[in-house]
C-alpha cells in the first residue's frame, strides 16, 4: 500500500507532541504524504502564537527546563527551531494544521490568537469527512 | 560517477533525510550524489524516502562508523 494521507488527532499541549507533530509532518512532507493535524483541547495551545511548550512527560517537574534542556540537544543534532520545521512543511503544501472550532469556543481562543500559517478551523464533521479517504488516522 | 558529495555527521533524525530530500530535488534526472551520515536511523531512514519518492539507492557503504548513500536521481 503507498501511504498519500495520515490525519492525526492533537489532543495535548507538551513539548513532546509538538516535536512529533513536526517531525512527522516534515518527514512526511519530504516522503509526498499529506499530513493533516486536527488539534483539539489542550493540542490547540500548540497552534497558539508565542506558546512555549513544556516538557510534560519528565518523572518530576522541572519548570520548563525540561523543553530547554530538549531543544538544545536537538540544535545539536541540526534543528534549530521545531516551529520552523513545521512552518516549512506547511509551506510546502503537505502539512496542514486544523485549529477545532469547538475548542475554540470552549477556552475562547480567538483566529487571531493562532498561528498565521493555520487552516481555516474546522469542527468535528470537517476532521471526518477529511477521514475519509485518508491511509491513517492516529491519535497524538 | 558521483556528481556531488554531502556530508550530513552529525545531524540527527529526521534532518538526513529532509536535507536528502532538499538536495534531490535541485538534481536533474541521471545526477548521482553521494550522502554520509553517522545517524543510525538513517541505514532504514534514508532508503524508506527514495523508496517512496521513487529515485534509486546504488549503493550503501558503512566507512568506519558512517553510513555512505549513492543515490542516483530518477
Amino acid at each position: 500500500m503507498v501511504v498519500k494521507k495520515i490525519n492525526y488527532i492533537v489532543k495535548d499541549r507538551s513539548f513532546e507532541k509538538f516535536a512529533m507533530m513536526a517531525f512527522l509532518g516534515s518527514t512526511g512532507s519530504a516522503m509526498d504524504i499529506q499530513s493533516h493535524f486536527f488539534c483539539t483541547f489542550w493540542g490547540l495551545r500548540l497552534l497558539k502564537k508565542k506558546y512555549k511548550p513544556r516538557a510534560r512527560g519528565m518523572p518530576f517537574p522541572m519548570k520548563g527546563m525540561g523543553a530547554w534542556m530538549f531543544k538544545k540537544r536537538l540544535k545539536k543534532g541540526g534543528i534549530d527551531s521545531l516551529l520552523d520545521l513545521i512552518k516549512d512543511a506547511v509551506e510546502e503544501g503537505n502539512v496542514k494544521l486544523y485549529p477545532c472550532t469547538t475548542t475554540m469556543d470552549l477556552m475562547k481562543i480567538k483566529r487571531e490568537d493562532l498561528l498565521d500559517f493555520v487552516e481555516e478551523p474546522i469542527g468535528a464533521a470537517g476532521f471526518l469527512e477529511l477521514c475519509s479517504d485518508a491511509d491513517a488516522i492516529i491519535s497524538l | 560517477m558521483v556528481n556531488k558529495t554531502f556530508d550530513f555527521t552529525g545531524l540527527k533524525c529526521p534532518i538526513p533525510v529532509l536535507k536528502t530530500k532538499k538536495e534531490l530535488k535541485n538534481l536533474v534526472s541521471g545526477q548521482i550524489i553521494e550522502v554520509i551520515s553517522d545517524d543510525v536511523g538513517a541505514k532504514k531512514d534514508i532508503p524508506a524516502l527514495l523508496s517512496k519518492i521513487g529515485d534509486e539507492l546504488i549503493e550503501l557503504k558503512e566507512v568506519d562508523k558512517n553510513l555512505v548513500f549513492t543515490i542516483k536521481k530518477a
